[in-house]
């Protein structure tokens, strides 16, 4: 019985090419528009570090001005200073800590024609790999020691290794940075988390940096910041000393906890802290220390671009003006044959034959449309692409994952019934005699 | 009053010709109850969609009222289906989602009356069929034969020249089909001239005068009519 | 004109109306809100920087050998760029407007912490930077060239003297009717800052700060390891000397010279978000205009074979051709009239949302006005082809057994 349904439904779409055309071009393209725009969203809102995003926590300290915050209403700044940062790293009250910035170094490859350029470089301290889950293809971070011994050591990322090695294991080799020499501990395999959520004060979106090296290294070799730092009072002089002694925040710190517990620890930890530093004349306002995990500290930071989320609110509201078209067409197609239901109710078909017989002719519809949504949706994607191409971090953002594949086919189902139903619920509602009577 | 002189009508397509009517010649005088009847195929169909001015005719002329109707534009030939000529239909043809009054006022609105013009005439033509009460109602709440009288309501309302009615007992029972064919003889007593168009000797006989059809002209012998009347 | 008889009609039917009509009134919403965004990016993306941008040529010079004298170095490279035949002046700053990123302070009225201060962008230039950026000044006069001094890293202070862009001067001194050439400023707390010269218009490097148009050229120079010069040609040399220019200073193996931009491309980059929107939001205008004006026209199509029977009947009984044509105009009249008013009604509300969530400027009053013309326009378009084919159903199909 199914296949003469099938039967009967394709006979239909036949008979009316050109509108059976516009139904189902109108669901693709409803369908494209959403998902491409929950693609973007989607991708932009991930969760790079899912297996471990609840154990780890960004450090928030209130070190700003007595007389306005940092931001409405009442929010801690989103950095660190140099003397709050290296005090908590190195107190290493949390299972694993991590403190950060990004600098910018000119890398200089061997070869007499081999051009110098100039690269993001994220300076940090050993914890780091471990905590991020960073995969290494050869080696290993720097141990410790490094850290506090100032040795000039560098982790390489997967292109920059193989712009300077050509891909080959390089641990152990030098390489020159600002003129100086570095030696290589490990190389990472290829690693891009979308977005950046361990450092989102620069573009998220960005490629992460190839080149990491220690902390104390950059400070002591005077290493210019890139990225934001914020000042609330007036440094002094003294140059460089006096601005890592200022109330200037430019430091970023992760810690891992694992456990409720935990967590609670180490917020006491961090009032005990404050406290302490009140004593010693900073910290002028009120103790709002906070621990955001990443998922958390992603939305803080909103990381979703205020145009995604318009353009995903109007893809949704033109789906919906899709749907209704493809509604408004069914049901009219469906009614103008009133008299066909009418004949085949007085033949003996029961209200539910009649039913399935218009589900199906309709879903065929939908499953159409939502087949040719998906196309669409490759094709919006690209679109945006393209528009994009200045920025290079744009073709992370277009990629459909099977998730986003699924969801589109889920999606184009469910508009596909909700299409068909009300028109099929009409078209069986009409009493065979009345049809069969009045023209 | 109606004038139709060696009217043909030819259909023509890519492969066939045919002639559905061929020097049909027809004189209606004012008041007269007049029947076209004919087997099917006969181009009884055809006469009345000329008579109609439904459509147009081949050779021939045709005149109403001593004008020339046979070359009009469309514009006048509707103005003349909706001044001078009522129809009444097999089907009742009444439109389904408006009620009796908005039916009956159908052909009204393109006449150019104001309100008031319009509402006494529907009123009183639904009086005339007798359906006066039920000016809400829609088509589908009535039976065939209530439809049909206010099908015959619709004709009247805007007193035209003649009645031209296609089988207007054909999707009744008899019961109803009588009362119709009362109802008409009534209208044609008080002076509407009416032309019926049916394949129902039967009814043939309840008109006038009859005129055969056969092939596309009128014929000269005529069935047994007393067979009919005997057994109808 | 029958209205009521076409009224009545519609309320019996009503499902596939309302339908209709629901859709009309959702793509309305969505465009007059496009459309409101698509006006406000662009008139965003028009405004003025304050610069030359036509012949200026932005770029930055990375030294990475230690113990370069980074001083003469980039007297050296100022010197060669300005003798350069078609070029008129060049300087070396931290930044320049529509950047993206630089440098920002507050200015305070008074001395003191804790006092509310003007957000402005700080340019570290010298006396060539207004001729070089081309921007007009107004009032007061250039740095003097013994006023520009080289930065001292250990002292946190600032220049005594700054040129400020006139919209900077307004947000300090609103109410001051004269001129404020003269009037001191404090930076860093304490730091006074006496205003010698206002310049017409000079952008910030962040083209979405709320302070975009206040800036601060300061006579203080740099010697950092990176930093930007900005070069102004004679116009309609610049494509010719930028790459010249370029390869003169790459000369020089011991810095990298990257991102040379025109002042164009620096400006197509800040604004390249705004200019994608419009187009993605151009796009979706007109695909919504087509699914729901092919969506009409469908609609329509069917409305009309499905009362066939109809149109005949009413031919027959006297309707002129034009008469159906009008009786499909005025009932599609009816049901866009309808989608357009709730239409209307949800633009305004679905625009208030955006207000709140996305801080969308409101709609200007003429907007929706507009739209509803517009889409009323394409609605009857829209059932203009079906209405016609109505129009020639002929009267005979009344006759015909069904």
């Amino acid at each position: 019985m199914l296949r003469y349904y099938f039967k009967l439904g394709a006979l239909s779409i036949r008979a009316n090419p050109a509108l059976s055309a516009l139904m189902v071009a109108a669901i693709a393209i409803g369908i494209g528009a959403c998902m491409t725009m929950m693609t973007i969203r989607y991708i932009m809102s991930g969760n790079p570090i899912s297996e471990k995003s609840d154990q780890l926590f960004y450090v928030q300290v209130d070190n700003w001005d007595p007389s306005e915050p940092y931001d409405e209403p009442n929010e801690p700044p989103v950095q660190l200073t140099y003397l709050d940062a290296t005090a908590l790293h190195g107190a290493a009250k949390a299972s694993r800590q991590v403190i950060s910035f990004m600098s910018m170094r000119v890398v200089e490859p061997h070869g007499e024609d081999a051009k110098p350029s100039q690269i993001e470089a994220r300076a940090t301290t050993t914890d780091f790999f471990s905590m991020f889950n960073v995969p290494f293809a050869f080696g290993s971070g720097w141990d410790k020691s490094s850290d506090d011994t100032n040795d000039r050591v560098v982790v390489l990322g997967q292109a920059m290794n193989q712009q300077l090695f050509g891909g080959e294991d390089s641990v152990g080799e030098m390489i020159t940075l600002n003129g100086e020499s570095y030696r290589v501990s490990g190389v990472l395999d290829y690693w891009s988390p979308v977005p950046l959520f361990y450092d989102l004060n620069n573009n998220p979106y960005n490629e992460p940096a190839q080149i990491f090296l220690p902390f104390s290294v950059a400070i002591a070799g005077e290493h210019d910041r890139s990225g934001n730092t914020s000042c609330w009072k007036p440094i002094g002089d003294g140059g460089r000393a006096a601005l890592l002694a200022s109330e200037c925040i430019s430091y970023q710190m992760w810690v891992e906890l694992h456990s409720d517990a935990e967590k609670q620890d180490y917020l006491q930890f961090l009032d005990d802290y404050v406290t302490e530093q009140k004593t010693l004349g900073r910290f002028p306002r009120p103790l709002n220390n906070r621990l955001n995990d990443v998922e958390e500290w992603m939305e803080y930071n909103e990381v979703v671009d205020e145009d995604v989320g318009v353009l995903f609110g109007l893809a949704i509201l033109f789906l919906l003006v899709c749907l209704l078209n493809t509604i408004g067409l069914l049901l009219a197609k469906v009614l103008r044959r009133a008299k066909d239901t009418s004949l085949r109710r007085a033949l003996g078909a029961s209200k539910s034959a009649l039913f399935t017989q218009y589900f199906v002719e309709a879903s065929l519809i939908g499953v159409g449309g939502g087949l040719l949504g998906i196309f669409m949706t490759w094709l919006g994607l690209r679109g945006i692409e393209n528009l994009f191409n200045e920025f290079d971090f744009i073709d992370k953002l277009v990629r459909m994952d099977w998730v986003m594949m699924l969801a589109a086919v889920a999606l184009a189902i469910v508009s596909a019934l909700a299409a068909a139903l009300y028109p099929t619920w009409r078209a069986c509602n009409v009493t065979p005699a009345t049809q069969l009577r009045i023209q | 009053m109606l004038q139709m002189k060696n009217v043909s009508k030819v259909y023509r397509t890519d492969t066939v010709e045919t002639h559905a009517l061929r020097e049909f010649s027809l004189i209606v005088d004012e008041g007269e109850f007049v029947s076209v009847t004919g087997p099917s195929g006969s181009g009884k169909t055809t006469f009345l969609n000329i008579a109609g001015l439904l459509e147009e005719l081949t050779n021939g002329t045709y005149e109403l009222d001593g004008r020339d109707i046979s070359s009009l534009s469309d514009k006048e030939r509707s103005r003349v289906r909706n001044e001078k000529i009522g129809f009444i239909f097999q089907s009742f043809n009444l439109i389904p989602e408006l009620n009796i009054f908005d039916n009956v006022d159908v052909p009204l609105r393109y006449r150019g009356f104001n309100a008031a013009e319009r509402k006494k005439r529907i009123v009183d033509s639904l009086e005339l069929v007798g359906l006066a009460s039920r000016l809400q109602h829609l088509p589908a709440q009535l039976s065939g034969g209530q439809q049909q009288r206010v099908a015959i309501a619709r004709a009247l309302a805007g007193e035209p020249r003649f009645l031209l009615a296609d089988e207007p007992t054909g999707n009744l029972d008899s019961h109803m089909a009588d009362s119709v064919l009362d109802l008409l003889a009534e209208i044609n007593a008080s002076g509407t001239t009416i032309i019926m168009v049916t394949h129902e000797l039967a009814l043939a006989t309840r008109a006038k005068r009859n005129i055969f059809v056969r092939d596309g002209s009128v014929s000269d012998g005529a069935p047994n009519l007393h067979l009919a009347t005997a057994t109808g | 004109m029958e209205l009521g008889p076409i009224w009545r009609a519609i309320l019996r039917n009503k499902g596939s109306y309302v339908l209709i009509a629901l859709q009309i009134a959702v793509t309305m919403a969505i465009m007059v809100n496009s459309i409101a965004i698509m006006q406000e990016r662009s008139s965003q993306m028009g405004r003025p920087s304050g610069v030359d941008e036509d012949n200026i040529f932005t770029l930055k010079s990375v030294s990475f050998v230690p113990d370069v004298d980074k001083r003469a170095l980039i007297d050296a490279d100022l010197d060669m760029l300005r003798s350069t035949p078609g070029v008129i002046d060049a300087f070396s700053s931290n930044s320049f407007p529509l950047r993206g990123g630089g440098w920002s302070m507050g200015l305070q009225l008074e001395p003191g912490t804790g006092i509310d201060g003007v957000g402005t962008a700080i340019y570290f230039s010298d006396e060539h930077a207004i001729d070089t950026f081309g921007t007009n000044l107004l009032e007061g006069e250039n740095f003097a060239s013994d006023e520009v001094t080289w930065n001292d890293e250990e002292s946190s202070q600032w220049p005594g003297t700054a040129i400020v862009s006139r919209a900077l001067a307004d947000a300090l001194f609103p109410d001051e009717e004269g001129s404020v050439v003269g009037k001191t400023v404090y930076i860093n707390d304490d730091n006074p800052v006496k205003i010698v010269g206002i310049v017409d218009r000079l952008q910030a490097p962040w083209d979405g700060w709320d302070n975009v148009e206040n800036s601060m050229l300061v006579p203080s120079r740099r010697d950092s390891d990176m930093v930007r010069y900005i070069v102004r040609t004679e116009p309609g040399y610049r494509e010719e000397l930028m790459p010249q220019l370029e390869e003169k200073l790459a000369e020089n193996k011991d810095r990298i010279i990257e991102q040379v931009r025109t002042m164009n491309e620096v400006r197509a980059r800040s604004y390249l978000g705004d200019a994608a929107m419009i187009k993605m939001l151009s796009f979706i205008v007109v695909l919504l205009a087509g699914i729901t004006g092919f969506g009409i026209v469908g609609l329509a199509s069917f409305s009309v074979s499905r009362r066939t029977r109809q149109i005949g009947v009413r031919r027959a009984l006297g309707a002129t051709r034009t008469a159906i044509l009008r009786y499909f105009m005025i009932e599609n009249f009816i049901i866009s009239g309808v989608g357009i008013i709730v239409g209307g009604i949800l633009a305004v509300a679905l625009n208030i949302v955006m207000v709140q969530a996305f801080s969308l400027t409101p709609l200007a009053w003429y907007v929706v006005p507009i739209a509803m013309i517009v889409l009323w326009l394409v609605g009857q378009a829209a059932v203009a082809g079906p209405a016609r084919r109505a129009s020639n159903i002929s009267p005979a199909i009344a006759t015909r057994s069904v």
